[in-house]
């Protein structure tokens, strides 16, 4: 099966041709071409809404051509007009008729009244005239209309490919840009600026001054945001010490959240046990429990190999979900119903209300955090841990303990993701079973691999996009958890080390690019595929 | 293990709170959910025998396969078959034989693809990568079908329209010390049919080309390819059989539990992982015994500590983490090197 333009047009197209069914099915289309109608509305180019509708889905279908023409041509040799013009085509052409089919049949079951409302929530009567072009008793114009306008932008993006992306024009962009920050760089007043201390306080109390004058300028609806950010920053710092530096998937994490915000909940709250406990009696309180019970799963848990760590964890955390939940337990934590009325910090007698201070808080908590992860990273213990998670095996052979290494990781990672869980029940005044729920553990194990292991800046880059930018895109909310998904997937093939990736170089990698013998088996259906 | 034995005496013949009736009617239903536990669990051995990773997405694999069976028993019950004695007959109920067979073999045949695509796309480019890498990877495929199986079909419940003669709470009585207990139909057929799916698995894997091809892969990759193996063939007919098996699953539990959305698949998934854990991980005949042995003391296991029925997913999980921490190969698996476990 080699590599020719028709295949890769095939392939693209099929791909482009799935996508286009379940974006409709999924209601993304309704949801991207209310966006681009949202978008092309600033610029006030139409003004019905009949038409509106109609070109945002002329839109919407050009956009996806596109992306099926960019994908198909950019495998091609760039100095080969023919080629990419015909992947273009073809993949067009697949789309195209895969798109008119599609939009033929859910056109005749809906002139036929089928209720497929029933079945796929997402296509109900709007949905549908909205995918056949608004247009009444007629199925064959629509269908052109996808093919014609999917096969325009197919060749519109193979064009892009052609000459944008792959031509000199990019070659030179980047060699400039390589050029440029290289000499940048190696400029002799920028090491000396670099390598000052009175440099580095000036930039630190900059972004201190920053921390502390952003919150004030912001609506209380983005305090809130950022506070949420700030508790997953916490957790991602937390989780990124267990996984990132000493190499364990904990796939229950979870477990410590809830552990910090029930110890918080129930020492805090008038009911069920009246403790009632100042915040900050509290807060150290349920860190510590937190990490009472990382050590507890580590002791039996941590010498089992990665993959059933990652079950037994997950377990874990299913297993505190449940107890939370049942009625067995309501007597000692509330139930299903869950905690009310938490305490909240005061300072200097002042009570906290606002989420302003909480995001100073948060903030304040994340700093301390940094900075002891910081610490710990080129300390011995993390050395320690940092030779576990490249091989178990010989790290123990130089003397390192790695038993207590893991634990002393587990118990650390959980006092942060019990500190979060505080801060968080407090800020809610509440917490239930259903904060802590499963979802939460992938979020943060994606924030962590979407940031980049290991990497203290990745982990607070992956929070704001994955925590942040959905906020941004509200539209989206639906799709999120879907386009998690697909982001783990891609990134573990695309770019495994993350956004922003530690300084330190993964040895295993490097050991596998050096070891890896050519497959003995298919390479070349690989490639096809 | 003197502690089990004193607790069961004290069960069965010092407290008496179940008579045998009840112990018989919770036996059943865990043989039942044992046998579809064992048909998952198989999915999750075949690939871990071969790629050594968990396929963290069998469970969603499952459930697709559940909406597979679903559509086509909806689609069945829309064609009318009707006759002159009776006008309201529909397809599903003039051809009941046929109608399951068509919906087992779309619940199975959307599995399949599924899990087909599944090793293209979010596996096979891993297959030199470290071992945590395609394990996150399957995370991720996990959570996209989940949500797609939420955006496609809703999140709410929906009821499988079985055929009369499957109808749910139907079924012979037997007489057991003095009370009646029933066994459903859909009970009988379903652990009927995992029986049968068990032993044609077994045969395919020890009988045919295409399994010894499976084992030899599965011991070792790069002899298997000398001796003229298409490895990635091999593993994608692998995931095709699995997908196959969960299809099966989906199916049997769509009939027989009545209800299914898109979360259907998650606990079932992460219970027949475990009974393929508690078999020995990689060992075909020990998943089959894991799975019933683990709905079985799913079922009864509470009865016999005395503690809430509520909690038989914690009793699942905790012998998940007993199993794994004092025998980690397993009851029937062997002692594994230091690179399989």
């Amino acid at each position: 099966m080699k590599s020719t333009p028709v295949r890769n047009g095939i392939n693209a197209g099929i791909v482009f041709g799935i996508l286009v069914i379940f974006s409709s099915l999924t209601g993304f289309t309704l949801t991207a071409t209310k966006m681009i109608g949202n978008a092309v509305n600033t610029m006030k180019l139409m003004k019905t809404t009949g038409a509106m509708a109609w070109v945002n889905l002329v839109i919407f279908v050009i956009l996806l051509g596109f992306f099926a023409g960019w994908m198909a041509a950019k495998r091609r040799d760039p100095d080969k007009i023919s080629d990419a013009l015909i992947s273009g085509l073809v993949a067009g052409v697949i789309a195209g008729i895969i798109a008119a089919a599609y939009a033929f049949l859910i056109g005749s079951l809906d002139a036929a009244k089928v209720n497929l409302r029933n079945y796929l929530p997402y296509m109900s009567k709007d949905a549908i005239k909205q995918f056949l072009f608004l247009k009444k008793n007629d199925l064959i114009t629509p269908a052109l209309m996808h093919f014609g306008y999917t096969i325009g932008g197919s060749l519109l993006g193979a064009m892009f490919a052609r000459w944008i992306v792959r031509g000199k024009w990019r070659l030179n962009i980047n060699q400039k840009f390589v050029e440029g920050s290289t000499s940048l760089a190696s400029l002799p007043w920028v090491v000396n600026l670099r390598n000052s201390a009175y440099f580095r306080y000036i930039a630190l109390g900059l972004v201190f001054l920053a921390l502390f004058f952003i919150p004030r300028s912001l609506s209380s609806y983005w305090n809130y945001i950022i506070g949420l950010v700030g508790i997953y920053v916490l957790m991602g710092l937390g989780l990124n010490i267990i996984v990132g530096y000493s190499g364990q998937l904990v796939l229950g994490y979870v477990a410590f959240f809830a552990m910090g915000a029930y110890s918080f909940a129930l020492l805090t709250a008038p009911e069920p046990h009246h403790i009632m406990l100042t915040f900050w009696q509290a807060l150290p309180l349920s860190v510590l429990l937190a990490a009472l019970t990382g050590v507890l799963l580590g002791l039996p848990l941590l010498n089992l190999r990665g993959d059933y760590l990652a079950i037994v964890t997950l377990g874990f955390g299913e297993i505190i979900r449940i107890l939370l939940k049942s009625d067995i337990l309501a007597f000692f934590t509330g139930g299903p119903k869950g905690l009310r009325q938490l305490a909240q910090p005061k300072l200097f007698g002042k009570p906290f209300h606002g989420d302003v201070e909480y995001v100073y808080l948060i903030t304040l908590a994340v700093i301390l955090v940094i900075f002891v992860t910081q610490r710990l990273k080129n300390s011995h213990s993390g050395r320690g841990w940092e030779s576990i998670r490249e091989d178990q095996t010989v790290s123990q052979a130089m003397g390192v303990n790695t038993y207590s290494s893991k634990l002393l990781a587990l118990a650390i990672g959980a006092g942060f993701a019990g500190l979060a869980g505080a801060l968080f029940a407090s800020r809610n005044l509440f917490t239930g079973p259903e904060d802590h729920v499963l979802m939460v553990s992938i979020n943060v194990l994606c924030l962590v691999i979407v940031g980049g292991m290991g990497s203290i800046p990745g982990v607070i880059l992956g929070a704001f996009v994955l925590k942040g930018l959905p906020e941004l895109l509200r539209d989206l909310e639906l799709y999120r958890m879907l386009a998690f998904g697909a982001l783990l997937v891609v990134m573990m093939i695309i770019r495994p080390e993350g956004l922003w990736p530690s300084s330190r170089p993964k040895l295993e990698n490097q050991f596998l690019e050096i070891n890896n013998s050519p497959q003995p088996t298919g390479e070349s259906g690989e490639k096809a595929g | 293990m003197i502690w089990l034995i004193s607790r069961l005496y004290t069960v069965f013949f010092v407290e008496q709170v179940y008579g045998p009736d009840t112990w018989m009617r919770l036996a059943v239903s865990g043989l039942i959910l044992g046998g579809m536990y064992a048909v998952i669990a198989i999915g999750y051995t075949l690939v871990y025998g071969i790629l050594l990773m968990i396929n963290f997405a069998h469970g969603e694999v499952m459930m697709l396969g559940a909406f597979g069976g679903y559509f086509a028993f909806e689609a069945l019950e829309a064609i009318s078959a009707k006759s002159v004695e009776n006008p309201k007959l529909n397809f599903l109920n003039a051809q009941p034989l046929l109608s399951v067979f068509i919906a087992f073999l779309t619940g199975m045949l959307v599995s399949a693809t599924v899990g087909y695509f599944l090793e293209k796309i979010a596996y096979r480019p891993l297959r030199n990568a470290p071992r945590l890498v395609p394990l996150i990877s399957a995370i991720g495929a996990s959570t996209f079908l989940q949500n797609s199986g939420q955006l496609l079909f809703g999140p709410q419940r929906r009821d499988y329209a079985n055929p009369d003669i499957l109808t749910r709470g139907t079924g012979w009585i037997i007489n057991v010390g003095g009370s009646k207990v029933m066994l459903t139909y859909t009970g009988v057929f379903s652990f009927a049919l995992s029986i049968i799916l068990m032993v044609g698995l077994y045969l395919v894997v020890q009988r045919t080309k295409l399994g010894r091809a499976m084992r030899a892969v599965s011991q070792d990759k790069k002899t298997a390819a000398l001796m003229g193996i298409d490895v990635d063939d091999i593993i994608s007919k692998t995931f095709v059989i699995s997908g196959v098996l969960a299809g099966a699953a989906g199916v049997m539990w769509g009939i027989h539990n009545g209800l299914i959305n898109f979360y259907t698949g998650f606990i079932p998934g992460i219970k027949a992982f475990t009974s393929a854990v508690l078999g020995g991980i990689g060992n075909i005949p020990g998943a089959m015994l894991g799975g019933i042995f683990l709905g079985v003391i799913e079922a009864i296991g509470p009865a016999i500590l005395g503690i809430d029925f509520q909690l038989k997913d914690v009793l699942a999980f905790s012998i998940l983490v007993l199993v794994l921490m004092f025998r980690p190969s397993g009851i029937l698996g062997e002692a594994l090197t230091e690179e399989k476990i």
